[in-house]
């Protein structure tokens, strides 16, 4: 549905060295919601404002349902107004001097395909139904909680029947309760509809929760894409495993396995550890293992003789869980437990003990490269 | 720099000190804590200042004799003889006239520089907001002597100009002429009112009609237009108001072609003897009626505006519009700016200042270029002690707008005193006064004042019109720089155990050390500058420099007085480097 090649942009006058976005390629199905996924700077709004033709980009071509949208080498510029999109902004942008249907209304009295005033309320009335906003339509926006501005802005995206919808960071002006509703309302919109949908974040959970597929970027360039499960089960790029917020991350070499097999067999300096790898691994070969804090368990004893002696540093209460800090030889471990306090506290010897198979080994590219 | 944004940032809410608790020791226990001393003493000292001089303006109006030793009734016969008069409502008529021509043409061309520089991809904008600054820096009166010079009838520069080309020359004194002198020297306050509503508004508005498939001209119209509408319609009432308060463009340009408005009855009225103190009062409270009205609407408006347009959330950036091929026409608009408010009248004051005696440019004039006039400023009689009058008030007036402005801002901003709304208020009536009531008002008042100290004839009674006409500006470098200082670093002061004295000195007055500085140089301007309120209070030896400038002017000395101006704009415009050095250097937000 979209299609987007080499789409680079630069910002005049920048200072930094890298384009803001730089040569990527994008190929998004129709009616699949995909997320663009990560840190602040990393070009996933300039990618979705260059697809929206808010930004004109410096060299590349977009596509929208087959259309040339623009392709500066040729001189094609598709004005914003001209394109099948939707666009929900992460400040809303409700207009203040119209109520809520007014705004929803907007677009199909001012687009492109006009329709008659009875119409337009009706569709924009349809619309705001499907977002639960009805009974507010003939308030004042600036009467409208965020919440609700967030989903008048939504259901003015879709009056007029997008191909593509477009949703800038739209949840991150939201408080943390209706955050969640937010999200799920959208998600639920945009499977009933169908509609192809680009989503940027910078939140992990956020992406996973609502994504078919996750784009990982970051400085201007896409890290990896994948299904939401693989992206969390099994990333591929070290960059990926640290913003999914994997910390425990330790120096390793290949065993066995590795190549096609799913699994390899790692040596790591405190022991060995079966570990999932993304099949790009060989026999001998240098790995970062990554560990999720709630993979490594903590008991006193070491019945299987696979542990590695620790000592407590410290440890934080979460409510449904207590993070850990074990020193380990000179790395220090973060363990997370969602068992009732085992009772360590600060300079308590401990065994840490990894679970299988659920660790990434990650050929060691950085490490090999300098 | 507009003073009608309402944007106060909120004080944070978090615990203000708890007020002392009123039942212990009554009225001895109020008055133990310092902050309120201090509260009530401002109180009265911005009362004073603010109510005195439109207060003594209304009761003159309605008094039988003013200023003369036989017996005094109160009386409506001033409202009804003046209101009576077909040349009163003459007067209604041309000042209106006046006021509203320069208001819509200043505010047209303000807020359509602003939309270039802030919304649209004109190359050059840089220069055109230097451009828009300069009109700031050149003295009203300066101004008006530059455009006069400009457009003389006879001699006038560009109309030597119009008639070499067959044109007909334009007669500066008339309506149009003031209009055009006048809108030249606000449209700068226009610009940065219009500049600050673009900036405010969040684009994605805008983009959001876009993206709904609306055309961009469309978008202006539907949107863009719609959102700014109350900011344009508070700048149109402010130029208003600003154009009906003054005095030098009615004077020297308006009364010679004798169009009087307002602001020139009165100065003439007072000039003439036996002097009808009334009808000067009647016609006082009327431009104050006039002027309050407006402003009140206005700062309603741009309160409106400002609410409508907090509700989009953070995260915006400035979109620009491509003009494509239009940007060059954009350009020219700058360049064209330029020329007319900055270039032109620039120019001819330094053409006037190297010439013996005025004649237009010309190349045979060429040969006559002396230096002769800048050396001459120091013989003419009065002119270094009117500078170095208006240097000592101007400072003084600067000192004690600092101190007061600090008090202010720090009752209304970090405690919950009772009152402190009020006290806002009053601090922020000076602003609806116009410079000429309050001239004619403090005038009137240290007159017939009851009080032992005989101001009149001093420095210091312009001082006090100096500090009230400035107090407004200062509050507006001084508040944000104050909301911006967390109540916690008082707080913890508090918990260090500091008294309060010694935490205001400590802790406010270092971290506000920009804004201070600011608040002091901006007054200094405002007052150097001022003479609408001047002309009435100054007498032999308390002349100030603008003053001089206006008496020479009369006299004919055009030389002396186009290089004194050269000399003053560029000292204001050294000041004005240093105020924006500072604002920058330190920014407004020392703590994000």
């Amino acid at each position: 549905m979209i299609e987007v090649r080499g789409l680079t942009k630069r910002y005049p006058g920048r200072t930094v060295s890298r384009n803001a976005v730089d040569g990527i390629d994008l190929d998004i199905p129709e009616g699949k919601l995909v997320t663009l996924l990560g840190p602040s700077g990393c070009g996933k709004t300039t990618t979705l404002r260059l697809i929206a033709g808010l930004e004109r980009p410096d060299a590349g071509e977009i596509r929208i349902g087959g259309r040339l949208m623009c392709a500066p080498a040729d001189n094609v510029y598709v004005g914003v107004h001209h394109r099948p999109i939707g666009v929900v902004f992460q400040s809303y942008a409700v207009w203040p001097h119209m109520t809520a249907v007014q705004n929803v209304m907007f677009p199909l009295q001012s687009g492109q395909k006009k329709v008659n005033r009875a119409e337009a309320r009706r569709r924009a009335m349809e619309a705001l139904e499907m977002v639960g906003l009805a009974e507010f339509a003939d308030r004042p926006a600036p009467a409208l909680s965020g919440g609700q501005q967030q989903r008048v802005s939504l259901a003015r995206a879709l009056t007029r029947e997008p191909e593509v919808l477009l949703l800038d960071e739209p949840l991150s002006n939201l408080d943390a309760g209706l955050r969640d509703r937010v999200r799920d309302e959208i998600r639920a919109v945009q499977q009933r509809l169908g509609i192809t949908t680009v989503f940027v974040t910078h939140d992990q959970d956020e992406a996973l929760a609502v994504s078919d597929e996750v784009i990982v970027m970051d400085q201007g360039r896409i890290v990896e894409r994948g299904q939401a499960q693989d992206i969390y089960r099994c990333p591929r790029e070290e960059f990926t495993a640290r913003f999914m917020g994997i910390s425990n991350s330790l120096p390793g070499t290949v065993e066995a396995g590795g190549g096609a097999e799913e699994t390899a067999e790692i040596t790591l300096a405190h022991g060995r550890l079966r570990c999932l790898t993304s099949g790009e691994t060989t026999v001998g070969s240098p790995v970062n293992v990554f560990i999720r804090p709630e993979s490594l368990v903590l008991s006193r004893k070491d019945p299987s003789g696979r542990g590695w002696k620790g000592t407590v540093e410290f440890s934080i209460y979460h409510g449904d869980c207590w993070d850990y800090h074990v020193r380990v030889g000179d790395t220090l471990l973060r363990s997370r437990m969602y068992r009732e306090k085992v009772g360590l506290s600060h300079g308590d010897p401990v065994f840490v003990v990894p679970e299988e198979e659920t660790a990434i080994a990650i050929p060691a590219a950085s490490a090999a490269a300098s | 720099m507009s003073l009608l944004s309402r944007s106060r940032p909120a004080p944070p809410p978090t615990l203000a000190r708890p007020r002392p608790p009123r039942s212990t020791a009554g009225i001895r226990g109020w008055f133990r804590d310092p902050r309120n001393i201090l509260l009530a003493l401002v109180a009265l000292v911005v009362a004073y200042l603010a109510i005195v001089p439109a207060a003594t303006m209304a009761v003159a109006s309605l008094q039988s004799q003013f200023l003369s030793t036989g017996p005094v009734t109160w009386t409506f016969r001033h409202y009804t003889e003046t209101l009576g008069t077909s040349d009163f409502w003459t007067l209604v008529g041309n000042s209106f006239a006046y006021a509203g021509a320069t208001a819509v043409i200043s505010t047209v061309i303000g807020f359509g520089l602003a939309y270039l520089v802030s919304r649209t991809d004109t190359p050059a904008k840089f220069f055109a907001q230097i451009a828009a600054m300069v009109p700031l820096i050149i003295p009203g009166i300066l101004n008006t002597v530059a455009w006069a010079l400009l457009f003389a009838p006879h001699t006038g520069a560009l109309n030597v100009l119009l008639r070499d080309v067959h044109l007909p020359a334009f007669d500066i004194y008339s309506l149009a002429g003031m209009v055009l002198v006048q809108s030249m020297h606000v449209t700068p306050v226009a610009f940065l009112m219009g500049t600050a509503a673009f900036s405010q508004m969040d684009s994605s508005l805008e983009e959001a009609a876009l993206a709904s498939g609306a055309p961009p001209l469309r978008v202006f119209r539907t949107i863009t237009a719609r959102l700014i509408r109350p900011a344009i319609m508070s700048a149109f009432l402010l130029m208003f108001v600003q154009t009906i308060s003054t005095f030098e463009v009615p004077q020297l340009i308006g009364v010679p072609g004798r169009k009087f408005v307002f602001v020139s009855k009165i100065y003439n009225a007072l000039q003439a003897f036996p002097t009808d103190y009334g009808t000067v009062g009647v016609i006082g409270v009327f431009i104050l009626a006039v002027a309050t009205l407006g402003l009140w609407l206005s700062r309603r408006l741009s309160g409106a505006g400002a609410a409508a347009q907090t509700i989009s959330g953070k995260g915006f950036r400035p979109t620009v519009t491509e003009l494509g091929r239009w940007r060059w026409a954009g350009l020219a608009c700058f360049v064209l700016f330029f020329v007319v408010a900055v270039a032109l009248p620039l120019l001819m004051l330094v053409w006037s200042s190297l010439l013996p005696g005025y004649e237009p440019p010309s190349v045979s004039a060429l040969h006559h270029l002396t230096l002769s006039n800048y050396r001459e400023i120091w013989h003419t009689p009065g002119l270094v002690a009117s500078v170095r009058n208006s240097l000592i008030t101007a400072v003084l007036a600067g000192a004690v707008v600092t101190v007061i402005s600090a008090l202010v801002a720090y009752i209304t901003v970090k405690t919950k005193a009772r009152g402190r709304g009020l006290l806002d208020g009053l601090a922020t009536i000076p602003l609806a006064v116009p410079s000429v009531v309050m001239g004619v008002g403090i005038l009137y008042w240290y007159l017939t004042a009851p009080i032992p100290l005989h101001l009149y004839g001093t420095l210091t009674i312009l001082v006090i019109a100096f500090v009230t006409i400035g107090l407004p500006y200062g509050l507006r470098y001084i508040v944000p720089g104050m909301a911006q200082i967390k109540d916690e670093l008082e707080e913890a002061a508090a918990a260090s155990g500091a008294s309060w004295p010694r935490t205001f000195w400590r802790i406010y007055v270092p971290l506000l050390v920009p804004s201070l500085a600011a608040a002091f140089l901006y007054t200094v301007i405002v007052a150097f500058r001022e003479i609408s309120a001047a002309i009435f209070l100054y007498t032999q030896g308390t002349q100030v420099v603008s003053v001089t400038i206006y008496q020479q002017w009369s006299n004919g000395s055009y030389p002396i007085v186009a290089a004194l101006g050269v000399v003053i704009v560029v000292f204001l415009a050294v000041i004005v480097a240093i105020v924006r050095l500072l604002t920058r250097r330190f920014g407004l937000n020392r703590q994000g």
